[in-house]
């Protein structure tokens, strides 16, 4: 029998039909996991807000109801790991990489506001300011994966 | 009601109320803006506010968002889009925008800064 402590690493894993309406309860539930992991209210907003527009994505873009999001914790090294997974058209997978080699590029402060102005004129409804807005304002280091039709966004957060 | 004519919105989470200040304008905004498609409420609203501001002559819109507990990120995308209206407005028509921000809440920390880089001079965070 394992017995756990304060310190051992643990995880939440959801899985569910992606809909709107469970963004909020999902990123309230991921804010008090962290915050009971680490005791800082502050970071685990930052984070929630993070893992909050990931599935803002995956409800606008995936095929299915494959949408699933890990967040995991280590409470001693203070790291934080979320990965979003779902499934997606051939369209919006490279619609999702042109956006992402685009979001990524230079320094994030130029690339949050050039991607806010270009939002600006924007009026099919979409933003696509999430990826940037996480690259600017969180910090953490992000990574995409494609594998056939499921894609996957991976955030990864040092202490 | 304000000297615009613009009633108080109440959609989802969020409440906006429009008041009349010295010289100016206040929109204040309290609850939660996660909406799937937030220009709905905001873009007309910052359309009317924008217009009546020019049109009147106004100074300064107070953009009180010390309330405001959530913003998405297409939330985001509807407050960039009124300021930069500000970018092709004539000089003297301009007015300044004024973010009341609440340094309490994670997001306003580090998202609201970045919109004084849209257009130089339009918004100041206090």
């Amino acid at each position: 029998m394992t017995v756990e402590n304060a310190e051992s690493d643990g995880y939440i894993e959801l899985k569910f039909g992606p809909r709107w309406k469970y963004i909020a309860v999902v990123r309230g539930f991921i804010q008090n996991f962290l915050a009971v992991g680490f005791s800082d209210d502050a970071r685990a907003d930052k984070i929630a807000m993070a893992a909050s527009e990931l599935l803002e994505n995956a409800v606008k873009y995936a095929t299915g109801e494959e949408t699933r999001i890990r967040v995991g914790l280590s409470p001693k090294t203070g790291e934080v790991d979320i990965s979003v997974s779902n499934k997606g058209s051939p369209e919006a997978i490279a619609g999702l990489k042109a956006l992402w080699s685009d979001v990524m590029a230079g320094d994030p402060l130029e690339a949050y506001v050039r991607r806010m102005r270009e939002a600006a004129t924007r009026s099919d409804g979409k933003s696509q300011l999430g990826l940037v807005r996480i690259r600017y304002e969180t910090g953490g280091a992000m990574s995409l994966d494609v594998s056939g039709d499921l894609v996957t966004v991976r955030l990864k957060y040092s202490k | 009601m304000n000297s615009l004519g613009i009633e108080q919105i109440k959609q989802g989470k969020v409440t906006i109320d429009v008041s009349d200040i010295p010289s100016g304008l206040a929109i204040t905004i309290v609850g939660d803006i996660d909406m799937q498609d937030p220009s709905v409420v905001l873009d007309p609203l910052f359309d009317k506010v924008h217009k009546g501001a020019m049109a009147s002559g106004l100074k300064v819109v107070n953009f009180d968002l010390k309330q405001l507990a959530f913003l998405n990120s297409s939330g985001i995308k509807g407050i960039a889009k009124w300021i930069m209206n500000l970018a092709s407005a004539p000089a003297d028509k301009r007015y300044v925008i004024k973010i009341l921000q609440n340094k309490s809440i994670p997001w306003q920390v580090t998202s609201l800064p970045t919109l004084t880089f849209l257009v130089p001079g339009a918004v100041q965070i206090e």
